[in-house]
């Protein structure tokens, strides 16, 4: 081996988790790879679409027949346009297989995912992690948010979040800057909640990964909404913008992209893993990078698909897998439950620039009485503006009146749609096919998920939820909605390394280290156990930052 | 197509004078008419002076899928038969009305009044003019005010 690929840790992946964990181990002083799959995209300099004008973008931001062609899953994403689609994979260089139908939306470049990401970040509490122990479903969390709750802090303290604190015991507090505005119909909404549902159900403004107020140099934000293109102003959070540059300022790290994990190189002897095998992208050729510690951050199928393919006489099913669930209990959110609606009062109210975030109607089932027709719970985003000229697309209305009608404001609408826990269960899986190698000799990921019966009486829920909320709070035209959702849709994929106390049915213990290599960490959604109601990527960052420094205790120990 | 043929794109339809890649001379000449049919110049500029009938040209052959596209050159054969563009502007109108009528209830490849809509409302509304004149347009609002009262000339935000 030879000096230059010896780390002190290497993080496979580059996204929210991946930077997290750069940051923490550098700032400890570890000399640290982070290797990134896809190519390079530097925090401002390479946002090549990020202060374009619609007439500046092809087709005014319109996808095109060949982008479709290229990236059929990818060009399905509601974010999906000229200006954001390099931010995602080809789908056509990217296969993978779907024994039932599953979306993976994916970007393969650095800062993954956290480039495009809807910002949320909400706290889990003892609502969530104790949930599968008290009702006897599924694996019991190793932790409780005692555990968790002062690195949520420390997470939170450093990336800058705006939003309310609900007050409410099931979405614990955070650390938030003050909110974005609400607009005329959400203060009406807010007050005639209050007044209908006792405080039972909320309106707030969501916790968002978007500054209202300048913090440690960065944002505020500017009111552009378009986040996914990358951010000039460092504004909303994202590994590019944040922490990586905080990894890259203690010198202690070496950013590697257009590099993909292949395998762990486990030794025998030692029980320990001591490198990762890497295929360069451009060239195809296999290099090895040798460390004391490996945190596997690159989005929970491929940090799977990593172990999975890590084979050796001690772990013949992939490493680490001796429970035998590697691969299984794949989870994602379901949203197929909501309501639209319009009001035609405050006409005289507007608003000014774009809000890069929601308002939240924090979950309020099975929590303080148990629901009969299914568990768990939701809470739902909702989107309301004023018409904008889009409403005359589809009016059979022209002319100068029909113009003049359509540039002005129109009526008040809103969208909301529940976010739903889906229940851990084994058959829901991914597993390889090494048999179907990609152009880098990686093989084929297959997958298999699909909601079930408690799933689909909580989006029947969602819906009647949802129009009653509205009923409630004097909307009109409400139309309810229940649509089928395809897993991998609300790209919260997550659960399919779970962490767990028995070696016998978990993966990872409670700091996200494989049971029987212990210099191995899992910190992305992977170690999931389940999959509350609210958005996960906090939960990621925090216990990669927890993760994180129980490695490095570890290591002056001598344990790892 | 990949991210490097962004600029190709934004020059070709930069170019000037303009020419049109898709349709013909007399299929453009249809269309620049019917687009100025559905926004004409009112206190904003018509549809044409914003180029919506050379958007359509290059993002139709770009973006619509083979049926639209030859469900809308049908539909702009049709009206070239009625000599649309020689037509006084009330007959222009009655014959647009005619073909939305018949055209509404039918799926949007099928349909060319809807396709005729969607693209001129996008070419034009997300056109430098259309969304500086006739809407209003801030690239960087420079932050979010939630809750103003509307003013009596406001319009509405194009974004």
């Amino acid at each position: 081996m030879s000096a230059s690929n010896q780390f002190d840790a290497i993080v496979v992946g580059s996204g929210i988790s991946g930077g997290w964990a750069a940051k923490e181990l550098t700032e400890k002083g570890l000399k640290t790879l982070v290797l990134e799959r896809g190519r390079n995209i530097r925090h401002v300099a390479d946002y090549s679409t990020a202060l374009k004008d619609p007439w500046q973008l092809p087709h005014n931001n319109r996808a095109t027949n060949a982008d479709r062609t290229d990236q059929p899953i990818q060009s399905t994403l509601y974010l999906y346009d000229q200006s954001t689609k390099h931010h995602f994979v080809n789908d056509l260089e990217q296969p993978y297989g779907q024994a039932q139908p599953f979306t993976w939306y994916r970007g393969y470049q650095v800062g993954g995912r956290s480039l495009m990401w809807a910002r949320h970040v909400f706290r889990y509490s003892d609502l969530d992690f104790a949930a599968n122990q008290r009702e006897g479903l599924g694996l019991d969390w190793p932790i409780r948010y005692a555990d968790i709750q002062p690195w949520y802090e420390h997470v939170e303290r450093f990336i800058g979040a705006s939003g309310e604190n609900a007050g409410l015991p099931q979405l614990p507090d955070q650390i938030l800057q003050p909110p974005f505005e609400m607009n005329a119909l959400e203060k009406h909404i807010r007050k005639q909640m209050a007044v209908k549902f006792a405080g039972e159900r909320k309106l707030i403004c969501s916790a968002t990964a978007v500054l209202s107020r300048e913090h440690n140099g960065r944002g505020p934000c500017q009111g552009r909404n378009q986040c996914a293109r990358g951010c000039p102003f460092s504004a909303y959070f994202s590994s590019n913008g944040v922490t990586l540059p905080a990894a890259a300022a203690t010198g202690n790290l070496t950013l590697q992209p257009d590099s993909i994990a292949h395998s762990l190189i486990y030794d025998e002897a030692r029980k320990r893993v001591t490198g990762v095998r890497v295929v360069d992208t451009a060239t195809h050729k296999t290099t090895e990078y040798f460390a004391r510690v490996v945190f596997l951050c690159g989005s929970t199928l491929n940090s799977t698909a990593l172990l999975l393919n890590s084979r050796s006489s001690r772990f013949p099913e992939g490493l680490g897998n001796d429970s035998g669930e590697l691969g299984h209990n794949l989870m994602d959110h379901h949203n197929g439950g909501g309501a639209t609606a319009s009001y035609s009062g405050l006409s005289d109210r507007y608003y000014r620039g774009r809000r890069a975030t929601s308002m939240y109607i924090p979950r309020f089932r099975n929590v303080n009485k148990r629901e009969e027709k299914f568990t768990r719970g939701y809470g739902y985003e909702v989107y309301t503006n004023r018409g904008s000229w889009t409403r005359g697309i589809d009016s059979a209305d022209f002319g100068a009146d029909f113009k003049n009608e359509i540039t002005r404001p129109g009526e008040w609408s809103l969208y909301m749609e529940g976010y739903g826990e889906t229940l851990s269960n084994h058959e829901n899986r991914m597993w390889l096919s090494p048999e179907k190698p990609d152009a880098w000799g990686i093989p084929k990921i297959n997958v298999s998920m699909k909601y079930r019966d408690n799933e689909k009486a909580m989006a029947q829920q969602m819906m009647e939820d949802a129009v009653e909320t509205l009923r409630a709070a004097g909307l009109e035209n409400i139309q309810g909605f229940n649509r089928e959702v395809t897993p991998g849709s609300v790209i919260h994929e997550m659960g399919t390394a779970r962490m767990g106390r028995d070696p016998k049915t978990s993966v990872l213990n409670a700091h996200n280290q494989v049971h029987a290599v212990p210099n191995v960490f899992v910190t992305d959604g992977s170690c999931m156990v389940s999959s509350p109601t609210q958005n996960p990527s906090l939960t990621y960052m925090a216990l990669t930052a927890r993760a994180a420094s129980y490695a490095v205790d570890q290591l002056k120990r001598g344990e790892l | 197509m990949g991210h490097a043929a962004f600029g190709q794109v934004m020059a070709a339809f930069a170019a000037s004078p303009r020419k049109a890649g898709f349709f013909t001379a007399a299929e453009m000449g249809t269309l620049q008419t019917v687009v100025d049919v559905i926004l004409p110049a009112t206190d904003s500029p018509a549809a044409s002076a914003a180029d919506t009938h050379y958007f359509i040209d290059l993002a139709m052959a770009a973006c619509a899928s083979a049926e639209a596209q030859k469900t809308f050159r049908n539909g702009l054969a049709a009206l070239g038969k009625e000599r649309f563009a020689s037509l006084a502007p009330e007959a222009r109108v009655m014959l647009l009305k005619t073909r939305a009528s018949a055209d509404m209830p039918l799926p949007y490849d099928q349909s060319f009044f809807k396709i005729l809509k969607d693209y001129t409302l996008t070419g034009y509304f997300l056109s430098e003019i259309g969304a500086t004149q006739a809407l209003a347009y801030e690239r960087v609002p420079g932050g979010f005010q939630g809750d103003l009262p509307l003013a009596a000339n406001q319009k509405a935000w194009a974004l």
